[in-house]
C-alpha cells in the first residue's frame, strides 16, 4: 500500500504525458463567458457576437489605431454641401469570402435589410438616420440623410452583407447564413467544432491577408476559469482581464497585459416613474451618502466620474464638482423631502425608506460592489435590500417592467459616446424614466450641431445637467486589461471590438 | 395476457403522462419567469409586435403548450430562440444527448459496480473503506469537480514548470476535450451525485443480511458456490435504487456539464432556462423524462428475467 502511495513525480509525469500539446503553428485561441447564438450582424445581440463579426465582416469605415475613422470597404466619399446626401466609392479589390466580388449592390442591400420591418433588425436603429440608399454604379452609392449630418461616415461602422446570399431584404434569424457566414474580412469562419469551439481561418484573398493563420473561439462560461487557461498555455488570448486575476497573470512572464481605455462607466440608476426616487433631492441625499472610492478599491483601479463620460472624454466637463460624502448634508437632503430619522431608520408618514439594489448576476465584481454598498447605505439609516438577476429577468424587470428602485449597472460606448439614448426624455435606453426639457434641448443642439466645438460644448453642459438633476449616481470607469502569451506579437486591442486590428497579429 | 396488456397499457400511459407533464411544467416555470427571449435583444420594445406573433408568444400559454404537443406528436420539436437562434431542436439534441447520455450509462455502471464492489469489501466490516466511500460522496457535483480540475491542473502545470512533463495534450481542464476530462465527469458524477454512497449502503445491508439467510446458509453448507446466489438476490433490489438514482444524477448532470465545460443537454438546457428559450428547453426536458421512464422500464424489465418469483401472478 506504501510503495502505491509513494508514486515518484517522474513516473507520474510518464503516466501523464501521452503526448505532449503542440508549440508552434498554432492558432490563437481566445476564450468568450458564452459562445455566439448566430453570426449574421444583423442579429447581433451580446459581445461575442459582435466580436466575431469584427473578424468575418467589414464596415464602410473602421477606427484607425489612433481610434480616428478610416475608410475599410469605402475608397473615398463626397458630402454634399447641404450634408444631407454622401457619395461613397468603394474598394475595387474586394471580394467575399466565396469568391463574388462586392459590389455597390450589397450596400444598399444591406442598409435596406436592416431598415426592413420583416428582418427585425436587432441593428435598425444604425441606420435609422438613413434616408435611402441608392447605386450609382457597381462601386459607387449614394445615401440621402433627413437632416444634415457633420459627420456621417463615424456611423458608416456597421458591417456589410453579401446580396448574393439572401433572398430578399426581408431577412429570418432563421436563414441559413446564422451559421454559415459570408464576409469580406480578414477571416472566414471555417467550421463548429464537436466541443463548441469556433475556428476561423485566414481568408487568403484579403487584400492585406492576416498574420495570423487560424483563429479558436472557446466558450469558457466559467469566468475563474480564464485566466488559468490561459496561464496554464490552453488560451492565447483573454478579453477582458478580472482585476483579481490581474496580479497573478502580472507576475507570469509568458503572459503580457495590455492596458485599454473603456468608454464605459458605472452607475446606480434610480426608477424615476415613481416613489420616493422621483424627489430629487432623496437621490442626491444618496449621492452624498456614497462612498465611491471605498466601493471601487476592493474591485479593481480606475476614475471616479460625475457624469456620463468618461474622464478622458472631450465631452467630460471637469468644472463639476463630486458629491462630497456627507451624512450632513444627506440628512438635510432628506429632512427637506419629509424624511424623518426614527431609531436611526429614515421614515416619512411611518415607513422606512427602502431602497432594493438589482444588478445582473454577469456584472463583474457587482457582488462586492453591491454588499459594500448596502453596508454604506444601512449605516446611514435606509433599509437596503438586494436582488441579483441574471439577463431575462433583468431586461424583463428593469428595461421592460420597471420594477426596481435602484439599479447597478455600466454602460458601455463606442468612440461617438453618443448618450441620447439613454437621457433623452423618449431615449429607448432611458429605463430610469428621466425627463428634463433643459436635458432634452441640449441632447437635440449635440446632434444637429455641425460644429465639433458646439457639440461639445453642449455635452459638457448636459453633464453639469443630469449631474444636478442625479436620475443617476455616477459611479467611475474601470482600468481595463486584455491579456496574451507573449507568442502572440504586434498586439494592439481595440477598446470596444477588441479584434478591429487583429489581422495585424501574428503568433510566434 | 390480459393482465400483460395492462401492465404495458399502465407503463404506456405513465410513460405518456412523464412525457407531458415535463413538457407542461418547463413552459409554466419559464413563462413565470421574469422576461422572454425578446427582452433578451438589444432594441427588443420595437421588435416585440413582430416577433412575438412570429415566435408564437402572443398566444396564452395553455394554446402554447398544446401547438407545441401537437407539433412534438408529429416529430417536430420546434426551433431554438435565443440560445442557437433558429437552428433545430431535434438537431441540437442530436448533437448533445449522445455525449450525455454516455456520461450517465457511465455514472450508472461506475454507480452500481463500484457500489457492489465497495459493499463486497465492506461488508465484512471494512470500517475505514466505508468511512471514505462515504466521505467521498458528501460534497455535491459542482464542488467535487471543481476541485478536482484545480487539484489536478495545479499538480500537473507545477510538474510541467520542474521539468519533469511536458504539457499532456489534455491539458488543461476542462478547456480540452478529453478522455481524461469524461473519465472525470463519470467519476465525479457517480460520487457527487451520491449514486454510488447510496448504492454502497443498500448493497452492503443487503449483502450482511443475505449473507445471513437460510438458503445461503444451506448453500454454503453443501459446499456450493455462493456469489452467484447472492448476486441473483441482489440484483431486483439494485436495479430498482439505480432506477430511482436516475433523476438525480440527471440533476447533477446539468452542473457538471456546465462546471466541466462539457457540450452536452445538460449545459443546452441550462442555457435555454437562462435564456428562455422555451421549445429548446421543453425538448430536453421531453427527453430526460422519456430517459427516466424508460431507465424505469428496463429497471422493472430486467428485474422480470432475474427473478422468476415476480413473473408469478399474486
Amino acid at each position: 500500500m506504501q510503495s502505491i502511495l509513494r508514486i515518484r513525480p517522474v513516473g507520474l509525469a510518464l503516466a501523464l504525458a501521452v503526448t505532449s500539446a503542440p508549440a508552434a503553428a498554432d492558432p490563437l485561441r481566445y476564450a468568450e463567458d458564452q459562445a455566439p447564438g448566430i453570426v449574421n450582424p444583423l442579429f447581433t445581440s451580446t459581445m461575442s457576437e459582435a466580436r466575431l463579426g469584427e473578424l468575418v465582416f467589414e464596415g464602410l469605415y473602421t477606427d484607425d489605431l489612433d481610434l480616428r475613422t478610416a475608410p475599410d470597404l469605402a475608397e473615398s466619399a463626397e458630402l454634399s454641401v447641404d450634408r444631407t446626401e454622401l457619395v461613397i466609392r468603394l474598394r475595387k479589390d474586394v471580394s467575399w469570402h466565396d469568391g463574388e466580388p462586392f459590389t455597390a449592390d450589397d450596400v444598399v442591400f444591406t442598409i435596406q435589410a436592416m431598415k426592413d420591418q420583416g428582418t427585425a433588425s436587432t441593428e435598425a436603429g444604425r441606420v435609422a438616420w438613413i434616408d435611402s440608399a441608392e447605386v450609382v454604379d457597381s462601386h459607387t452609392v449614394r445615401l440621402r440623410f433627413g437632416r444634415p449630418e457633420a459627420s456621417p461616415e463615424d456611423k458608416l461602422f456597421f458591417k456589410i452583407l453579401p446580396k448574393h446570399r439572401f433572398d430578399g431584404t426581408a431577412v429570418k434569424r432563421t436563414d441559413p447564413f446564422r451559421n454559415k457566414p459570408v464576409g469580406t474580412g480578414p477571416f472566414a469562419l471555417d467550421r463548429y467544432n464537436d466541443d463548441g469551439s469556433i475556428t476561423l481561418r485566414r481568408y487568403e484573398q484579403h487584400r492585406d491577408a492576416a498574420g495570423l493563420p487560424e483563429i479558436v473561439m472557446r466558450e469558457v462560461s466559467d469566468k475563474n476559469y480564464q485566466a488559468k487557461l490561459l496561464l496554464y498555455e490552453s488560451l492565447e488570448a483573454l478579453v477582458r482581464v478580472l482585476p483579481r486575476d490581474l496580479a497573478m497573470l502580472d507576475k507570469d512572464r509568458g503572459v503580457e497585459l495590455y492596458p485599454y481605455q473603456t468608454n464605459s462607466w458605472w452607475y446606480l440608476g434610480f426608477n424615476l416613474n415613481g416613489g420616493p426616487w422621483a424627489d430629487p433631492r432623496v437621490r442626491q441625499a444618496i449621492g452624498h451618502m456614497v462612498d465611491k472610492e471605498a466601493l471601487l478599491a476592493p474591485i479593481g483601479t480606475g476614475d471616479t466620474v460625475t457624469g456620463p463620460f468618461v474622464p478622458s472624454s472631450p465631452f467630460y466637463n471637469h468644472e463639476v464638482k463630486a458629491r462630497a460624502v456627507s451624512a450632513g448634508q444627506a440628512s438635510a437632503l432628506l429632512e427637506e423631502a419629509g424624511y424623518k430619522k426614527v431609531e436611526g431608520v429614515w421614515t416619512r408618514a411611518g415607513k422606512p425608506l427602502t431602497l432594493r439594489i438589482s444588478a445582473h448576476k454577469s456584472l463583474e465584481s457587482a457582488q462586492e460592489v453591491v454588499i459594500n454598498l448596502q453596508s454604506q447605505l444601512q449605516r446611514q439609516g435606509l433599509t437596503v435590500e438586494v436582488d441579483f438577476m441574471d439577463e431575462a429577468s433583468w431586461r424583463g424587470k428593469v428595461w421592460r417592467d420597471r420594477d426596481f428602485d435602484v439599479v447597478l449597472s455600466q454602460w458601455s460606448f463606442d468612440r461617438n459616446e453618443d448618450v441620447r439614448e439613454q437621457f433623452h426624455s423618449q431615449g429607448s435606453r432611458n429605463f430610469t424614466g428621466y425627463a428634463s426639457a433643459e436635458t432634452d434641448k441640449l441632447l437635440d443642439e449635440a446632434r444637429d450641431a455641425i460644429d465639433p466645438q458646439q457639440k461639445k460644448a453642449a455635452l459638457r453642459k448636459l453633464h453639469a445637467q443630469v449631474h444636478d438633476d442625479a436620475p443617476m449616481v455616477f459611479l467611475w470607469t474601470l482600468d481595463s486589461y486584455s491579456a496574451m502569451r507573449t507568442r502572440v506579437d504586434d498586439v494592439v486591442v481595440h477598446p470596444f471590438y477588441f479584434f478591429t486590428w487583429a489581422d495585424d497579429w501574428t503568433l510566434d | 395476457m390480459s393482465g400483460l396488456l395492462r401492465a404495458v397499457l399502465l407503463r404506456a400511459a405513465a410513460f405518456l403522462a412523464t412525457v407531458v407533464g415535463a413538457a407542461v411544467i418547463v413552459q409554466l416555470l419559464l413563462w413565470a419567469a421574469p422576461g422572454d427571449p425578446i427582452d433578451l435583444l438589444p432594441n427588443g420594445d420595437e421588435l416585440r409586435p413582430v416577433l412575438e406573433v412570429e415566435w408564437g408568444l402572443d398566444l396564452p400559454v395553455p394554446l402554447r403548450i398544446a401547438r407545441w404537443l401537437g407539433h412534438a406528436a408529429r416529430g417536430d420539436l420546434g426551433t431554438s430562440l435565443s440560445v442557437r437562434p433558429g437552428a433545430s431542436v431535434l438537431e441540437l439534441l442530436g448533437g448533445s444527448v449522445g455525449s450525455s447520455a454516455l456520461l450517465l450509462l457511465g455514472a450508472m455502471v461506475a454507480g452500481m459496480g463500484g457500489g457492489l464492489a465497495l459493499a463486497a469489501l465492506t461488508a465484512r466490516g471494512r470500517g475505514l473503506a466505508r468511512a471514505v466511500v462515504q466521505v467521498l460522496s458528501v460534497p455535491p457535483v459542482f464542488l467535487m469537480a471543481y476541485l478536482a480540475v484545480v487539484g489536478i491542473n495545479a499538480t500537473v502545470w507545477a510538474l510541467v514548470q520542474a521539468g519533469h512533463i511536458a504539457p499532456p495534450s489534455w491539458f488543461a481542464l476542462p478547456a480540452e476535450p478529453s478522455a481524461v476530462r469524461t473519465a472525470l465527469a463519470v467519476c465525479v458524477l457517480a460520487f457527487g451525485s451520491g449514486a454510488l454512497g447510496e448504492i454502497h449502503v443498500a448493497c452492503e445491508q443487503e449483502l450482511q443480511r443475505l449473507r445471513q439467510a437460510p438458503f445461503v446458509t444451506a448453500a454454503r453448507a453443501r459446499g456450493a458456490p455462493v456469489a452467484g446466489l447472492l448476486f441473483r438476490n441482489l440484483a431486483p433490489s439494485l436495479l430498482s435504487l439505480a432506477a430511482a438514482r436516475l433523476p438525480l444524477l440527471l440533476g447533477g448532470l446539468v452542473v457538471l456539464e456546465r462546471v466541466l465545460l462539457l457540450d452536452g443537454a445538460g449545459s443546452l438546457l441550462w442555457q435555454a432556462c437562462t435564456q428562455r428559450d422555451a421549445p429548446l428547453a421543453m425538448g430536453i426536458a421531453v427527453c430526460a423524462a422519456s430517459l427516466v421512464a424508460a431507465g424505469g422500464l428496463l429497471a422493472d424489465l430486467l428485474r422480470l428475467w432475474i427473478d422468476p418469483r415476480l413473473r408469478r401472478p399474486a
